[in-house]
């Protein structure tokens, strides 16, 4: 299996501010990636590094197999990118714009595109600036699958769509006919959205990754404990795996990673009179890392 | 024909979806309607109707191929199984407990007496193996 995305040791500076840290990361051809993180997490500087814009501090990142310091533009043109703005000529009509991304791509795909307008009502002789966003994501869409490239980043793509166009923009992006085996990475905040769509889960946190499996992998690595602590929780630094922690009616809700049922027995012999483990699921998991390091009133305590 | 499945899937539970898929097909299965010989939908179309990535819908057939449950057929898709036991009597008692457990657990606070769950509970039983029977019939 060819690789899509590489990355080693990736690290980018803003002066003191460091946005991505030795960031290794690696993505095989196919499926589709979704990668959650707060905002500032630094997403769209690995994307912008992968993509050749930006030069990394040090470290390298390869995008199908080249270095993305020296993208030929053969690879540059199969990859495509749907950004959440859906930023597209104000004044070009539907039919001018697809005529003229056509004409970039040799491998434009012309019954793709048509099925995945098809999820959408728009009107080829209407001007951007008349669709709703809604449509203009169908039309970004439409065209970004119609290349047919091997990666797609989709970078928040239904932010601000409603409940119909969301529903069409997922179904046209997991159901259109397509031969080319796309690599899709998709950055979303929507878990609903990450737990219909994802084979793999990418988590980013302060510019480091956190995770790489598929989400069923991820959500059985957090447990969720509750205990009864006459003498008050052990220091947070010195329990193995602590994410995050609340407390409620008097009992302490500790969210950890990778611990084990003898977790229970940890707890046991720090103090807990009574124990009890509860189910997580995929939202809260994934909260559980991404407030890890975030202030918390019960953190100041 | 392909036979309908009536199944639910809900997003932000502790289940995974691939794991309420398996669930709700055995439950099908163990209801009769999804009789021996019926044909399941096609990974693309169950992916369609629940609107979830279509890996997750194979990564369920592909669980309950192995269980047993549904078997392929050349070319032709998944078909219900002659029923049959793959598990071990030892798992099999193991999710027997688990299930018993999690009954007990949501009727200890209901004022019935025990002999009155126990009546519920084989006429329960009872309506399932006539559903079986019946669908052995065709």
């Amino acid at each position: 299996m060819q690789t899509c995305i590489e990355t080693h040791g990736l690290t980018k500076r803003y002066g003191k501010k460091t946005a991505l840290k030795d960031f290794t990361l690696e993505i095989q051809q196919g499926g589709i990636h979704a990668i959650v993180g707060s905002n500032g997490a630094g997403k769209s500087t690995l994307f912008r590094m992968l993509l050749g814009i930006t030069t990394p501090t040090s470290g390298s990142a390869r995008l199908l197999g080249q270095d993305s310091r020296m993208l030929a533009p053969e690879v540059r043109g199969r990859v495509g990118y749907v950004n959440e703005e859906h930023t597209l000529p104000l004044w070009m009509k539907a039919r001018q714009i697809t005529a003229q991304q056509k004409s970039f791509y040799p491998q434009w795909n012309q019954s793709i595109h048509d099925e995945v307008i098809g999820y959408f009502d728009v009107d080829p002789e209407q001007k951007v600036a008349g669709l709703s966003r809604g449509e203009r994501a169908g039309l970004n869409l439409a065209m970004a699958l119609a290349q047919a490239p091997d990666v797609l980043i989709l970078d928040e793509p239904t932010l601000g769509l409603d409940v119909v166009a969301r529903q069409s923009f997922l179904e046209a992006l997991m159901f259109t006919e397509r031969e080319a085996n796309t690599t899709i990475i998709y950055c979303s905040h929507q878990m609903e959205e990450i737990e219909r769509v994802a084979d793999q889960l990418i988590v980013m946190e302060k510019g480091m990754l956190k995770n790489n499996s598929s989400p069923d992998e991820f959500v059985a690595r957090v447990s969720y404990w509750v205990g009864d602590f006459a003498n008050g929780l052990p220091a947070k630094n010195t329990i193995p795996g602590y994410l995050t922690h609340r407390t409620i009616d008097g009992n302490h809700h500790i969210l950890v990673a990778d611990q084990g049922d003898d977790f229970g027995q940890y707890l046991k012999q720090n103090g807990a009179r009574t124990v009890a483990r509860n189910a997580v699921n995929l939202e809260r998991a994934v909260n559980a890392f991404l407030t890890k390091n975030h202030n918390t009133p019960d953190s100041r305590v | 024909m392909t036979g309908t499945i009536n199944i639910q899937i809900v997003t932000g539970d502790a289940r995974p979806i691939f794991k309420q898929i398996v669930d709700g097909i055995r439950m099908e299965i163990a209801t009769g309607n999804l009789p021996q010989g019926a044909k399941l939908p096609s990974v693309r179309g169950l992916a369609m109707q629940l609107m979830i990535n279509a890996n997750t819908v194979a990564k369920a057939y592909g669980e309950l191929t192995a269980q047993g449950l549904v078997e392929p057929r050349q070319g032709l898709g998944l078909f219900v199984s002659e029923p049959r036991q793959l598990l071990s009597e030892e798992e099999q008692k193991k999710r027997l407990t688990t299930a018993v457990n999690a009954f007990v657990n949501e009727v200890a606070y209901l004022e019935f007496e025990a002999g009155d769950v126990l009546t519920e509970v084989e006429k329960a039983l009872t309506k399932l193996q006539g559903a079986n029977s019946a669908s052995d019939k065709d």
